[in-house]
């Protein structure tokens, strides 16, 4: 084992938590808020349906995947970044579990 | 014994020897292999077995009928129960995956080091599991009393029979594997019958598509019948209680004990970021396509069922009448059946739309084996997270610490028959429709585990009086505002008892900060494993640094 220089920690864990805060501010417009402004988004018509409809029953939706897809590559580039083998991860996760 | 009769139960057996080979064959040899698979399920097919475990009877038989009775408003059921996944990938599955416990109860009872928050977050899991597992029962028993044309109260008592045979024999293990062959077999039986409505209204068989046009038209029925536009907001509900609603189903899908113990079971962080992202896009395959049924199904009722005549109803209609879920009353005496003489429940309206639209006996019989799939996937989940409270939590790390590996299989065993059997009595005569039920349990967990998972995985202060605390406090406000709204008519702000967690969840989350505050500190190696989650496997925090393990 290696210590690691506390800036290097800091940045790995500041980045994770931007990343984070970043997709759940999308999370948060796209769900809670388009239902708050709902009725003067009735508008105009999105795949066949009024706009706020279509956020309810598709849109919100497509973004969540996507959301979570985007997260896992990107924090597989951030890890890769900072020297992590999933391979090491792998091996110690496993030793590291509670077994009884 | 008509022909409809013995394809569904065809169906049926095939699917349940199905369930019961892979079982058999992966049954579980030692405890890790009971709770958590031995850890080893790749992300793909641990998003595939999260997707079965977590769309149960109110995703398959309840959420369209919902979406078509409340029309715009049912959809908070839609966005609250996939957004969820959102909070739970970014916020706790990983850093709950790298502290590495068997249950959530253990999680909570070893991070604050406390027994007696242990058995609370244990008694918890049991309440929530144990309310869900009501709707799902309740589920099985309107699919097998439409099959055998029998009253619900049997066909759920069927069901307890199945369901507790079928999970007490395989532990996590065996049902990992079932749960994907579950899920398989749901979605196939979901998306057929709406394809073949999409080509029957439309003329193109994506209905992701076309049914926008759909939505559009029946709001032009809507307006002609002189009622409220089927996708105008807030029409059955107030906003406010959208809101309430969206955010319990979010902030308790991220807290259900029984979803989080599936991603225990993947071997590191990195795999359950990826299995929540998995996990969603097969959930979605279904989410996406209910608002879609919704739409066909109200479609179809109010073109070809609406007008006829009250005797030339086709023989369906008798069947599902005797069920005591549909009405069809002539109010007014004229003979002909208006769209508003027919009043259905929201839990029969997948089941019954593919006799509407006259599919086949085939598409029939396989809706009664996925919904029967759905119901059963989720019901062995929940009946994991209560015996693992019990056999676990309470029995083997509060009460009788020595107990040998074949003793706790066998309380665990034993508490999984006792929760099914307790719960089937409950189902006999189900305290609401299924969606509501279930919406209950995401309410209390929302309220009981949430902010304490969130606080105990991020803030370092945190301490086992907080937790304590805000547990007792979210579940007692829950609770309570479930109790009055539902059998009172309390009712703040408009709020109805499925958004009972937005009362309870900040509540809890002042409590256990407020009486973190005011109580000692944890002890620096509580502080120093907390911080740990924050970084991957490969580094590991200790004596105020972070470390990194060498690659070998």
């Amino acid at each position: 084992m290696k210590k690691l220089d506390k800036q290097v920690a800091n940045a790995y864990y500041y980045t994770r938590v931007k990343h984070v805060a970043i997709y759940l501010s999308i999370w948060f417009i796209v769900s809670f808020g388009v239902v708050a402004f709902a009725d003067s988004l009735t508008g105009f018509n999105v795949n066949g349906m009024p706009f706020h409809y279509f956020m309810g029953a598709q849109g919100a939706l497509i973004i969540f995947v996507v959301l979570l897809f985007v997260n896992a590559v990107v924090s597989d580039r951030v890890d890769k970044s900072f020297g992590i083998d999933e391979e090491a991860n792998e091996r110690l996760g496993s030793g590291k579990t509670l077994d009884h | 014994m008509d022909q409809q009769f013995l394809t569904s139960m065809a169906f049926i057996f095939l699917s349940f020897a199905l369930y019961i080979g892979i079982a058999v064959y992966n049954r579980a040899r030692q405890t890790s292999d009971f709770y958590v698979a031995s850890r080893g399920v790749p992300p793909v097919w641990n998003g595939m077995a999260i997707a079965g475990d977590w769309m149960s009877a109110a995703s398959f038989l309840g959420m369209a009928g919902t979406v078509m009775i409340l029309g715009y408003d049912g959809l908070a059921y839609i966005m609250g129960w996939t957004g969820g996944y959102l909070l739970l990938t970014f916020l706790l599955a990983p850093q709950l995956r790298k502290y590495g416990r068997y249950t959530v109860p253990e999680f909570i009872g070893d991070r604050f080091d406390s027994h007696k928050a242990r058995l609370i977050a244990a008694i918890g899991t049991m309440l929530i599991s144990f309310v869900y597992i009501i709707g799902q029962l309740s589920g099985t028993g309107v699919v097998l009393g439409r099959l055998f044309e029998i009253d619900a109260a049997i066909g759920t008592i069927i069901g307890v029979v199945v369901i507790t045979i079928y999970a007490t024999f395989g532990g996590m293990r065996g049902i990992t594997w079932t749960q994907v062959a579950q899920f398989i077999i749901l979605i196939i039986a979901y998306l057929i019958p709406v394809v073949f409505m999409s080509l029957q209204i439309t003329g193109n068989a994506i209905p992701w598509i076309t049914y926008g046009e759909i939505v559009t038209k029946l709001g032009e029925l809507d307006r002609d019948l002189g009622i409220s536009q089927y996708f105008a907001p807030f029409e059955q509900t107030n906003k406010a209680q959208f809101l309430a609603l969206l955010f319990c189903l979010m902030a308790g899908t991220a807290a259900l004990p029984h979803v989080i113990v599936r991603f225990y079971t993947v071997s590191t962080m990195k795999a359950a970021r990826w299995s929540g992202a998995w996990a969603l896009l097969f959930i979605c395959m279904l989410y996406l396509t209910a608002p879609a049924y919704a739409a066909f199904s109200r479609f179809i009722l109010m073109t070809e069922v609406a007008g006829q005549p009250f005797d030339a109803l086709p023989a369906w209609t008798q069947t599902w009448i005797d069920t005591g879920r549909l009405q069809m009353i002539d109010t007014n005496g004229d003979g002909i059946l208006q769209w508003s003489e027919i009043t259905i429940s929201n839990d029969i309206v997948v089941m019954a739309t593919p006799e509407i639209a006259n599919l086949g006996v085939f598409v029939i019989g396989l809706m009664a084996a996925g919904a029967l799939a759905a119901a059963l996937s989720t019901a062995g989940g929940l009946l994991i997270a209560i015996s693992s409270s019990f056999a676990h939590d309470i029995y083997y790390r509060l009460i009788n610490p020595q107990a040998s590996e074949e003793k706790r299989l066998l309380v665990a065993r034993l508490s999984i028959a006792v929760a099914t059997i307790v719960a089937g009595l409950v189902a006999l005569d189900p305290p609401g429709v299924i969606t509501q039920i279930v919406a209950w349990a995401f309410s209390l967990a929302a309220g009981t585990f949430f902010p304490v998972l969130v606080l105990g995985v991020w803030w370092t202060r945190c301490n086992a009086q907080g937790a304590i605390a805000g547990m007792l406090s979210g579940l007692v406000v829950t609770l309570t505002y479930i109790i009055l709204a539902r059998y009172f008519g309390v009712s703040l702000f408009g709020i109805i008892d499925t958004g009972a967690g937005i009362f309870g969840a900040p509540i809890s989350l002042l409590a256990t900060i407020l009486v973190s505050l005011a109580t000692p500190e944890p002890s620096q190696k509580l502080k120093e494993e907390v911080m740990d989650l924050r970084y991957p496997e490969q580094m590991t925090y200790k004596d105020g640094e972070v470390w990194l393990h060498e690659n070998r």
